[in-house]
């Protein structure tokens, strides 16, 4: 037979035997020593007296339900702290507690099996903290940030980088979500919720824009790992900070860009110069062009100018000198008006080619131009209603007041004849400087006043407009016009130092503007200025003339006409023979000479016998406007071609006494 | 009993089941509640009767998860065979985390899981069989609890035993924070089946009858 106490005392756990009444039947060595409460001072007492704490554990319950319906019960440590142990040095003892109830005939007697696993929790411990130890040797160390999610994004876990780089703290466990490291609401959000806890997240690595510590904004790579457990799924991602990269690809990919914009800002500006140039030229030829036509025109006219002077100096002493016949006179006549239109049409050749003899003065077009209006209104016909924008306070401009009346005549008649069905015709004036205004290219910086007569006429085409100013150019049918009327107009504005602008579009009427220079204070003294008066002589006498002109024809016809009315000619060939006959002959009472002439010009012939004798009457007969300044003026002037009629009258003024 | 008899359980019989699986839940979390602190409630919504070879596919299909954890324990007496709590494995860990509380670390739980799950598993386990031997008025004798781990195969294919039948209870274990289903087995051989059919047959005539049969 065994001696069952000996038993009890050889095992290593602890052993209660307790009777039904919870009293202590049986207590083991190795519970006395871990308790520290002798077999003999415990046995027989009830056990919840012993350990009063222990009537707030399930211990109680657990040896009822012992009892009562023969349940086996376990008291973990894990949810339960029972006895109050303590191993030989000390420590509290870690136990479990199995409560049996020992089977009988009936269950009078409940065992209790308290197992110390103190040293089993310690090596897991141990364990864990050497798992552990790698575990963390690794993550810690790693230079990207580690940060272990739960599903609903919230941080549970981070290593030492990511405590770094978003400096995050214990406290933010559970509490910060990945969210709060993203600048915005982008890709790691969206890819969580578009994954289910199914899914497997591996391989999949996206760059979002996230913000680190102190508020610094960042780009990382982000590769996802999921797993389960706890029943529950998390997502561990790992963030490297690519910044730098993406900064130099930006870098790079602007560079790119830079370069391919100026590479298309210089392909452009290469266009744009091209045309710019190209334009330039065109004006260049234009101007270039019209500078050829004006000088073959001018120079055609005035020799033509030379031509007519003759025949109709020539026609006039021949209708003098005939016989009253009314078949010749009639054929003298038709003669001598054809040289007379022949000397018009040469005349407006001459304004085109700017050579025009302009009388440049002050001109207030506030006056000029309202006075014009009843005869522009004849002209243009009750269908086409005029508009005046002329302020009154306009400062006045250089021109040729009779020749700047023709011009508006003329660009009127244009606008008439553009305006078939009527219209409105606009003339506006308006002073503009190079400070304020933008002026047409080819003018001087200064003070213009521009004078723009606008219809609202069927307008012209680029190719038409490219043309309207070449003389002889014209759209009108053949007999209709002259096509010199803008070319006129052109001369004129670029002679006194203006221009012509034109604007058209067809159905959209045509606007010409005439840019004619301010008048400055000496044009307008000038023009208040009466011309000098010139040394007289006596009326009807009969002159000694010397006549110079460098053409024969001319000469010879003058000087015919001259004989013809009483006066005695000299004729020399050039300035310089014309010097030498008044040193020779001081009889000479008048000098009638040729402008243009080789070597000394009339002028200069003029001037110098001015000094020698200067009550001399002089007069110059020219074709030209050469002349221009004020001294020049000083001498009376015979335009050719001149009839004798006109030769006569002059010859009488300067014979007045 | 054949398994057609067995499943054959009237509703009125199902309904009388699934209230003394309460009855013994109840006690169960009242146990829980006692050494958590907190409340818990237990809940079997539902029972079921099928045959052993069935029962390893149902399993696993009400769990939604072929990996499953059991705490088992066997009894002995006039009535007698196994009984087991089973969860998905995930779930486990869950209830675990419920009962250790929510401070400890995830591998704090990990380490007490084991532990942790065979007394919680034993608690609901020996409320249940408490309450069957108080209908009984007898004592039983029943095993230590044991935790198994693996798949519904594991847990109910060693079928040696012929003829047997599995009752599932089904059951909702609920805290403030969290909502666990989970299943309790009890497989039984054919004599026990008999008791169990003459438990549910006195404990409907004790309710008509008006007599508290749970007194113990």
């Amino acid at each position: 037979m065994f001696d069952w106490e000996s038993v009890l005392n050889a095992i290593d756990a602890g052993v209660v035997v307790i009777d039904e009444h919870r009293n202590i039947a049986a207590w083991n060595d190795w519970l006395a020593k871990a308790s520290n409460l002798s077999a003999s001072s415990v046995l027989g007492h009830n056990l919840f007296e012993v350990f009063d704490r222990l009537k707030a554990s399930r211990l109680q319950s657990a040896i009822d339900d012992a009892f009562q319906f023969g349940n086996s019960s376990v008291l973990t440590h894990s949810l339960n702290t029972v006895f109050p142990l303590r191993n030989e040095i000390g420590q509290a003892l870690i136990h479990n507690v199995v409560v049996r109830p020992v089977y009988a005939e009936k269950i009078a007697h409940c065992v209790l099996q308290i197992t110390d696993v103190t040293i089993s929790v310690a090596r897991e411990q141990v364990l864990r903290n050497r798992q552990n130890a790698r575990y963390h040797a690794i993550v810690d160390s790693a230079p990207d940030a580690i940060i272990t999610t739960s599903s609903d994004r919230r941080i549970q876990w981070f290593n030492a980088a990511a405590g770094e780089v978003f400096l995050l703290t214990t406290d933010d466990l559970h509490e910060k979500t990945l969210d709060m490291l993203l600048s915005s609401q982008e890709n790691v959000a969206d890819i969580l919720a578009a994954h289910d806890a199914t899914e497997d997240l591996s391989g999949i690595a996206v760059q979002v824009h996230g913000t680190k510590r102190d508020g610094i904004s960042a780009y990382f790579d982000v590769s996802f790992a999921a797993w389960n457990a706890d029943g529950r799924r998390f997502i561990t991602t790992m963030w490297r900070d690519v910044t730098e990269r993406v900064a130099a690809e930006t870098a790079l990919d602007l560079a790119r860009e830079a370069l391919r914009l100026s590479n298309e800002e210089l392909e452009q500006r290469i266009i744009e110069r091209t045309n710019e140039r190209e334009l330039a030229l065109r004006q260049l030829h234009e101007s270039q062009k019209m500078e050829t036509i004006g000088q073959l025109t001018g120079g055609v006219a005035h020799d033509f100018n030379n031509l007519l002077a003759v025949i109709l100096g020539s026609l006039s002493l021949l209708r003098k000198g005939l016989p009253s016949d009314p078949r010749t006179s009639r054929l003298l006549d038709g003669a001598i008006q054809g040289a007379e239109r022949g000397a018009t049409l040469t005349k407006r050749l001459l304004a085109f080619a700017r050579r025009q003899e302009l009388k440049l003065e002050a001109v207030e077009v506030q006056k000029l131009i309202p006075e014009m209006q009843e005869f522009l209104r004849q002209t243009i016909g009750p269908a086409i209603s005029i508009v005046l924008d002329v302020p009154v306070d306009i400062p006045p401009v250089k021109i040729d007041a009779n020749q700047l009346e023709l011009a508006l005549m003329n660009l009127a008649v244009n606008s008439r004849d553009a305006m078939p069905n009527g219209g409105t015709l606009t003339i506006l004036c308006r002073a503009n400087s190079s400070d304020t205004a933008k002026l047409p290219p080819t003018l001087a910086a200064g003070d213009y006043i521009s004078i723009s007569i606008a219809d609202t006429g069927e307008g012209m085409s680029d190719e038409t407009l490219s043309k309207a100013m070449e003389p002889f150019f014209t759209t009108k049918g053949v007999g209709k016009g002259t096509g010199l009327g803008l070319s006129m107009v052109h001369g004129l504005t670029a002679q006194c130092g203006g221009a012509m602008t034109m604007a058209s579009r067809v159905g959209g009427g045509t606007t010409v503007t005439l840019w004619l220079p301010m008048a400055s204070a000496g044009d307008l003294m000038a023009s208040l200025t009466p011309q000098s008066s010139q040394p007289a002589l006596q009326e009807g006498r009969k002159l000694r003339i010397l006549l110079v002109d460098d053409d024969f024809l001319v000469r010879t016809n003058t000087a015919l006409m001259m004989s013809d009315l009483g006066h005695t000619v000299i004729e020399a060939w050039s300035a310089k023979s014309a010097l030498d006959l008044l040193l020779q002959d001081a009889r000479i009472e008048a000098v009638v000479t040729d402008y243009l002439m080789p070597g000394m010009n009339g002028l200069d012939l003029a001037n110098a016998i001015r000094r020698t004798a200067p009550q001399l009457p002089i007069i110059l007969t020219t074709g030209y406007a050469e002349i221009r300044s004020p001294a020049e003026m000083l001498f009376p002037r015979l335009p050719k071609p001149y009839t004798q009629d006109q030769l006569a009258t002059i010859l009488d003024t300067i014979a007045k006494p | 009993m054949t398994h057609e008899a067995a499943s054959g359980l009237t509703e009125f019989e199902q309904d009388a089941l699934a209230e003394i699986a309460n009855l013994g839940v109840s006690r169960a979390a009242n146990s829980l509640r006692q050494m958590l602190g907190e409340q818990v409630f237990l809940a079997v919504p539902k029972v079921q009767m099928v045959a052993r070879q069935t029962a390893s596919s149902l399993v696993e299909r009400g769990s939604h998860s072929s990996r499953l954890v059991a705490v088992q324990q066997s009894f002995y007496g006039p009535f007698a065979g196994k009984a087991l709590l089973i969860f998905p494995e995930e779930q486990s860990l869950e209830l675990v985390r419920t009962i250790v509380g929510e401070q400890h670390s995830l591998e704090d739980v990990i380490d007490l899981e084991q532990e942790a799950l065979a007394e919680t598993g034993n608690i609901i386990l020996n409320a249940c069989l408490a309450t069957i031997a108080n209908l009984l008025r007898r004592t039983m004798n029943m095993s230590l609890p044991v935790v198994i781990r693996g798949t519904g195969e594991t847990l109910f294919g060693d079928s040696t035993e012929q003829d047997n039948l599995v009752l599932f209870l089904y059951i909702d274990f609920r805290t403030k924070t969290r909502d666990i289903h989970g299943l309790i087995a009890l497989l039984m051989d054919l004599p026990s089946m008999t008791v169990l059919k003459r438990i549910v047959t006195d404990y409907i005539q004790g309710v008509e009858s008006g007599t508290d049969q749970r007194t113990p």
